[in-house]
């Protein structure tokens, strides 16, 4: 999968899940998630484990931080840099 | 060794000053000129802040020491290149440790400087602030050492128990006890958030950042400083215009100033007192009254991320609304954001991926639970460095319990159910928003009734505060409806919250729109009107200058004092004293109230304490000794000598004079002048025994009178009494019934009377049974002025009543309270003198008590009240009849068993 799928599959996810109803177009690369409330603490649990289930990653509590999770491109590069580790390893 | 920078995005101002810039750019003049205005408004407005919190007295002197420093400081820090910035402010950090735990005070400094000040004298107070930064110095240096993470972890752990262990034992070392409450806020949780990012380093490390993020400036005056992000912390600095910085911390500083003295103004103000409580609506307000109460915190908080901002660091806010949040998890969201992030980084997050395996909701409930208990544990820990003991009451376990379980349940629901999102606010129906406001109003009504039971001393308080709010009027429900609709109009206009984390650096497309000029301009304004409103109101207002007066000190409340004055008996219960007032207590110098120790001795019978014969120490501050017949007074014969007049003085602390030297009480004064000038030439030597006891009521004196004051032969009796009298009628009242106390035969009736007619018991909570005997003082005062009249005349006695204003209306019913008292002196045919305008040519009352701890009257106090006392003693003396002296001096030549009104003063 490569990042347009991880992002298209997550753009989905978010949408169905915090916000329906909401534009689609609205949520874009640059809106901030979890600075701005729509992902408060408990909805970014919810994301990690769509995650690791979605995309067979695992994720460790210190990488739920805003910096990994505060945009749509944050959390992509999130998946992808641990999908890669985890070929590598 | 400190690691290198890495993944880290350097300040956005560039390396540059301001003159190098100059010529560097082209058409930068005019970006200059603007630059240096905003410039020059920032430092207005910080200067403007300084003076605000320096004319309130805002917390104590330190902070107002700080905010000079620290404006002082910002315009050097402002001033160099950016490079050098971080590291000015590490070193005036570590400057302002050695110079304000030391209390050093500008006049030391220069005094030292200049050779006025022996170097010796000024060197030892620097000592607790350097063991201060050797020991954190020490602590960072342990984090960076080149062995296993682990070992380091090991060594901080070993080194902070060993640390643990001085400051429970910290009277082995008392020139640095100053250090402790300060070392523990700045380490106590910081070395945890320290350690973990260090494990995996997200954010740069250096001695400069570290010294910063420890020892930050404003952590010395408030040991209640916020944990903050360490990651935040280094990558939110300068990361923005520091126009905008400066600005938004300024705003944030007057924001915390104007929520300290909305607290100071319910601290003063509102029915915090449980045993007072007299209506609904009073039970509601000490609700309401207990949860503002935590303005105190937050606007320190805002003080200090506000002067954080004015070192660049571009902390995000806390407490954002948060007396409007619409749920349990949505206030803590918004509470102390600071806080929630340390305990979902250390604790909720690894918890809960430790147990998500057992589904989704077992996991989130066994991590919030576990939050809410380690958030106990860690306030009983901060309690600890604080007061050298952990706070582990049932009360405060239950307290953070209930409210965990509150955030549980609201946080299953929002999982379950999901909580209304969306990507732009106009998305937000009325419908919506008017939700919002209903859930504001009902979430702060339960947050009310929760704080009221957290801050309660006990249950049987807040049975009380049940028992007072039991009969509603019709007339305080609607009051309290009023308020809820009021809750649930800001809740709808106001209450929606979008930032829920402290973590992580702002985003530009977070930010609404800046505007520098009109926020500097309402923030000099505001800052402009405090300095000056008050002195305009108070000369345009009369009425106003006692609520100035009291708003401008930092001086106890009535019900803290009230606290104060019942330690003359009673050992101070500090688990009574409010959670928040600790620093109060701390600010009481050790061994203030030592002395009453050994001075007073208890008995068990119903005067319940004696003062001890022949002892010298230090009480309120002020040399005090005894005389052999167990009076604070002078030397005297127990057998009257020839031709002397002798008086006894039946009176409390005030008129026993605590806080003053033996020489300085209004009575000795009095007695001196009428030794001076004889009034009655039948006399050549007068002599007034003062028999008062700190913390007697009316009938202790009576009963002291009876069983002690006889065999003087007095020839008057002079029987004092205040508007603080109540407190002790009721409190003595209160032991007596709860501890079974003998009564003497004379008393017994009007003990049971009273306790009949009030539906007490001794199982009864004690508050609830101070409470219903509010309203019975009066009738126990009219008895006791009949007894204390009939018993005189039995043994040709002349009795005497005087009136005693004290020295500062705490709690506004001095008027009230001679208007009771006066009229059923007379109705009992007593003399009475009004001392009741003796400090009225005194514009600043509290420089008539001791303290701002203590109430006790001051040696002005006695002057003005021994000269009110002889000038009208003196004709009273002279003339054998008995009559009424009113406070214009001029004798009632009516029967002295008249009830008189003409005597009151308007």
């Amino acid at each position: 999968m490569n990042e347009q799928e991880i992002k298209a599959t997550l753009k989905t996810y978010i949408l169905n899940e915090f916000l329906p109803g909401e534009d689609p177009a609205a949520l874009t690369d640059t809106t901030a998630l979890v600075t701005t409330g729509i992902l408060d603490s408990l909805a970014v649990l919810k994301v990690m484990t769509f995650l690791e289930e979605r995309f067979g990653i695992s994720i460790k509590p210190r990488e739920a931080v805003v910096d990994n999770l505060n945009t749509i491109p944050d959390i992509v590069r999130l998946v992808t840099s641990k999908k890669a580790s985890s070929a590598i390893g | 060794m400190l690691t290198k920078d890495q993944a880290y995005s350097p300040p956005i101002e560039t390396n540059m000053t301001l003159v190098e810039e100059l010529f560097a750019k082209p058409g930068f003049v005019g970006r200059y000129a603007r630059k240096l205005g905003a410039f020059v408004a920032i430092v207005v407005q910080f200067g403007l802040l300084v003076l605000v919190v320096s004319d309130w007295q805002l917390e104590n002197l330190s902070v107002s020491r700080l905010m000079q420093l620290a404006f002082v400081g910002f315009v050097i820090h402002h001033l160099l290149p950016l490079r050098f910035r971080l590291r000015f402010f590490a070193a005036l950090s570590m400057a302002a440790v050695v110079l304000i735990v030391g209390e050093m005070g500008t006049r030391t400094f220069v005094g030292a400087l200049t050779g006025k000040v022996p170097l010796a004298d000024f060197v030892y107070p620097l000592i607790p602030g350097v063991a201060l930064v050797a020991v954190g110095l020490g602590l960072i240096g342990i984090c960076h050492l080149p062995i296993r993470f682990g070992a380091r972890v090991a060594l901080i752990a070993v080194v902070g128990a060993a640390l643990a262990f001085l400051r429970a034992h910290s009277q082995w070392f008392p020139d640095v006890k100053e250090m402790w409450v300060i070392l523990g806020s700045m380490f106590m949780f910081r070395l945890m958030i320290y350690l973990y990012d260090l494990k995996d380093p997200r954010a740069p490390f250096s001695p400069a950042r570290a010294i910063s993020y420890f020892f930050m400036l404003p952590n010395i005056c408030f040991p209640l400083f916020p944990v903050v992000n360490y990651e935040t912390f280094t990558s939110t600095y300068y990361n923005e215009d520091w126009r905008r910085i400066y600005q938004t911390g300024l705003k944030w500083m007057f924001r915390g100033v104007i929520q300290l003295l909305l607290y100071r103004l319910i601290y003063q103000y509102a029915p915090l007192d449980v045993s007072k409580l007299s209506s609904t609506l009073d039970a509601a307000g000490f609700m309401i009254g207990m949860y503002l109460l935590y303005l105190r915190i937050s606007g320190t908080f805002h003080l200090i991320i506000g002067l954080l901002h004015m070192f660049g660091f571009n902390l995000p806010e806390t407490h954002h609304l948060y007396l409007l949040s619409s749920s349990f998890t949505d206030f803590w969201r918004r509470i102390n954001i600071y806080w929630k992030d340390f305990v979902m980084k250390l604790f909720f997050y690894p918890i809960h991926f430790k147990f998500r395996k057992l589904g989704p909701l077992w996991a989130l409930s066994i991590a919030t639970l576990m939050t809410f208990l380690a958030t106990w544990l860690l306030h009983s820990w901060q309690w600890f460095w604080i007061r050298g003991k952990p706070l582990l009451d049932w009360k405060d376990f239950s307290f953070w319990m209930i409210l965990g379980v509150l955030v549980l349940v609201t946080a299953i629901y929002e999982t379950t159910r999901g909580r209304k999102r969306a990507l732009s606010p106009s998305r937000f129906s009325m419908r919506t928003r008017l939700m919002l406001g209903l859930q504001a109003g009902v979430f702060f009504c339960g947050m009310c009734v929760l704080w009221a039971y957290w801050s309660c001393q006990s249950w049987g308080e807040f049975q009380t505060l049940l028992d007072a709010a039991s009969k509603p009027s019709w007339r305080d429900i609607a009051i309290i409806l009023g308020v809820f609709a009021l809750v649930c109009i800001c809740g709808t206009v106001w209450g929606r919250s979008t930032r829920e984390t402290s973590e992580g650096q702002s985003s530009t497309t977070t930010l609404r729109p800046f505007r520098f000029w009109p926020s500097a301009a309402a923030v000099a304004a505001g800052s402009i009107c405090l300095l000056v409103v008050p002195s305009l109101a108070t000369r345009t207002m009369p009425g106003v200058q006692h609520i100035v007066a009291r708003l401008h000190s930092d001086v106890l409340n009535a019900g803290d004092m009230a606290l104060q004055r019942r330690g003359y008996y009673e050992d101070l219960d500090v688990g009574r004293m409010d959670k928040w007032q600790w620093q109060r207590q701390e600010g009481t110098p050790e061994g203030w109230a030592d002395g009453k120790k050994v001075f007073y001795r208890e008995r068990s019978d119903f005067l319940f304490a004696d003062i001890v014969p022949s002892v010298s120490t230090v009480m309120g501050g002020a040399p005090i000794s005894s005389n052999a017949l167990g009076m604070r007074d002078r030397e005297y014969t127990e057998v009257k000598p020839a031709n002397t007049y002798r008086m006894v003085l039946l009176g409390a602390s005030h008129d026993l004079g605590t806080g003053v030297k033996d020489n300085e009480t209004y009575e000795n004064l009095v007695e001196d002048r009428l030794n001076d000038k004889a009034p009655d030439p039948r006399y050549s030597r007068y002599e007034i025994l003062n028999m008062s006891v700190g913390g007697s009521d009316i009938l202790q004196r009576l009963l002291r009178l009876q069983k002690q004051g006889l065999r003087f032969a007095p020839d008057a009796a002079i029987l004092s009494v205040a508007a603080h009298d109540r407190q002790f009628v009721i409190e003595h009242f209160r032991k007596i019934l709860t501890l079974g106390t003998d009564l003497p035969p004379d008393f017994r009736e009007i003990f049971e009377r009273i306790v009949g007619k009030a539906h007490l018991h001794a199982k009864m909570p004690k508050a609830m049974i101070e409470r219903r005997l509010q309203g019975y003082v009066g009738e126990i005062y009219e008895w006791a002025f009949r007894h204390f009249g009939s018993e005189c005349r039995r043994r040709g006695i002349r009795p005497i009543v005087i009136y005693r204003p004290a020295p500062v209306d705490f709690e506004g019913v001095e008027s009230a309270s001679r208007s009771e008292i006066i009229p059923l002196v007379e109705a009992a045919g007593l003399e009475v003198i009004d001392l009741s305008d003796a400090f009225d040519t005194v514009t600043d009352r509290d420089s008539l008590i001791v303290a701002k701890w203590e109430d006790h009257t001051t040696p002005l106090g006695h002057r003005l009240l021994a000269d009110k006392l002889y000038e009208r003693l003196v004709p009273l003396l002279r003339r054998a009849s008995t009559t009424v002296l009113s406070t214009d001096n001029q004798p009632d030549r009516r029967g002295p068993l008249k009830p008189s009104t003409e005597h009151h003063r308007e």
